[in-house]
């Protein structure tokens, strides 16, 4: 499992970054760190200042899904789905999912403080780039 | 106008993508309603008898009533079913109990503030009590005797603004417990304070202090600290605690518990499980020393088979233990 992690990173230094990480041009934030991100998507975070975050992620195994979990979150999926268990008894639920990179961009553009993961050549004047991988 | 917004784009979001259903992660009904539940089964034998027991049975359910508002309701019936294989006796109690029943007010990262009966924000063990979630059928002691494990009151909480990944609970309670007859210490007061630390994704630590009045003893006092290690192979877990009652203006009496338990798992769905822990209690003149070997097989992890056995240095307590649970 070490190895596939090693891998995707290995891949996404050579490759540069594919995918990033967005937010609606409107809010007022810059940059996210790792950590913030992992916070924000385990939800153990729900804001950003004042801001309620509404974390997206892409449904099923998509391997950008995949790549996200694995280089952001640190996790594969079976300890993420362990880890979803565990916050099930505290009340907590993982993030809303979407179809497509498309209906993410979507849903971005136009719900405040909502923040998604696509192909980076997806993105254009309406979102803002907040971290990539 | 932004919250009518979220709520329709919510709602569509929903109808055409729900995540389909995963075994432990409940039914996800809409962002206001979300529905589990768990139970548990256990066969135990020890020197006096053999018994079996449909030993908890438990709903939940929790939601997000606005962004900044959510819930959670829990209610337990423990102790179902008991037949003792010994004598052919049987014990029933098959009324529902409020285990959990809080609100949270998520005001920002550094301040959430949760109200109503909830778990103790004291160390790990405590927080992840039922048996499905645990990799042995058995608490330590340390978990069981020694500080109330829920509270009724306000636990103020959120990570502390400036310092990397630390988190704080500021707790109170100043009434009795929600349900008397379900809680193991009952008490009318209890105040504490807890920080813990996520070192890294793999290590973690923790520190909590607390007051508390029990109804049929003394004021008590303790500190606790713990400490976790998990990778995907080893967890390592360690508690211990320290408490002090004062009796009388000349005499205060200690109790002092710590385990430590180590977890390998040598693949996904199989583990062995070693736990050693000390307990002395001077106030009820206890002290044993307890080592468990366990194993634990879970096909999925929200399907738990564990058996263990534990060896006692003293009273002759040794036992098996054999436990099936799932959380749906």
């Amino acid at each position: 499992m070490r190895s596939i992690f090693l891998l995707i990173i290995m891949g996404a230094i050579l490759l540069g970054a594919q995918y990033s990480v967005i937010i609606s041009k409107k809010i007022d934030i810059s940059s996210l760190s790792s950590q913030q991100l992992r916070d924000l998507f385990l939800q153990k975070r729900r804001t950003i200042g004042n801001l309620k975050i509404i974390p997206i992620n892409l449904v099923g195994q998509d391997s950008a899904r995949t790549a996200f979990e694995m280089t952001v979150l640190g996790m594969d999926r079976d300890h993420l789905n362990n880890y979803w268990i565990k916050q099930h008894y505290q009340g907590i639920s993982p993030p809303l999912t979407q179809p497509s990179f498309e209906s993410i961009k979507a849903f971005v553009e136009n719900v405040e403080g909502a923040l998604g993961y696509i192909p980076s050549s997806m993105v254009d004047a309406k979102v803002k780039i907040l971290y990539e991988f | 106008m932004k919250f009518i917004l979220f709520s329709l784009f919510t709602i569509f979001a929903l109808s055409l993508q729900a995540e389909p259903y995963k075994m432990g992660q409940g039914v996800k009904v809409n962002e206001m309603l979300n529905i589990g539940g768990y139970f548990s089964t256990e066969f135990e034998s020890n020197r006096s008898s053999d018994s079996v027991a449909l030993e908890d049975i438990a709903v939940i359910a929790y939601g997000d009533l606005h962004p900044m508002l959510s819930y959670l309701v829990e209610l337990e019936s423990a102790g179902f079913y008991r037949k003792n294989l010994s004598d052919d006796s049987h014990s029933s109690d098959k009324n529902f109990h409020i285990e959990r029943l809080y609100g949270d007010l998520w005001i920002s990262n550094e301040v959430n503030i949760r109200f109503g009966k909830q778990i103790a924000p004291i160390g790990y063990w405590n927080r992840e009590p039922i048996n499905v979630l645990r990799d042995t059928t058995s608490n330590p002691l340390y978990s069981m005797l020694l500080f109330p494990r829920f509270l009724t009151g306000i636990d103020i909480n959120g990570f502390i603004p400036k310092v990397d990944g630390v988190k704080y609970h500021l707790f109170g309670q100043n009434n009795n417990d929600l349900d008397e007859n379900y809680i193991n210490i009952p008490n009318t007061h209890f105040f504490g304070f807890a920080l813990e630390k996520e070192i890294s994704n793999e290590l973690s630590s923790g520190i909590s202090i607390g007051d508390f009045i029990p109804k049929s003893s003394v004021r008590s006092q303790f500190i606790q600290a713990n400490f976790k290690y998990d990778n995907e192979v080893w967890q390592i877990l360690a508690e211990g605690l320290v408490a002090k009652s004062r009796y009388s203006n000349t005499r205060d009496e200690y109790a002092f518990s710590a385990y430590m338990q180590g977890m390998y798992r040598y693949t996904q769905k199989h583990a062995v499980i070693g736990r050693y822990e000390y307990f002395n209690d001077n106030r009820t003149q206890y002290e044993d020393n307890i080592l468990t070997l366990g194993y634990s097989y879970r096909p999925w992890y929200p399907v738990s088979l564990k058996a263990e056995y534990q060896f006692h240095s003293k009273n002759d307590e040794n036992r098996a233990l054999i436990s099936f649970s799932v959380l749906f």
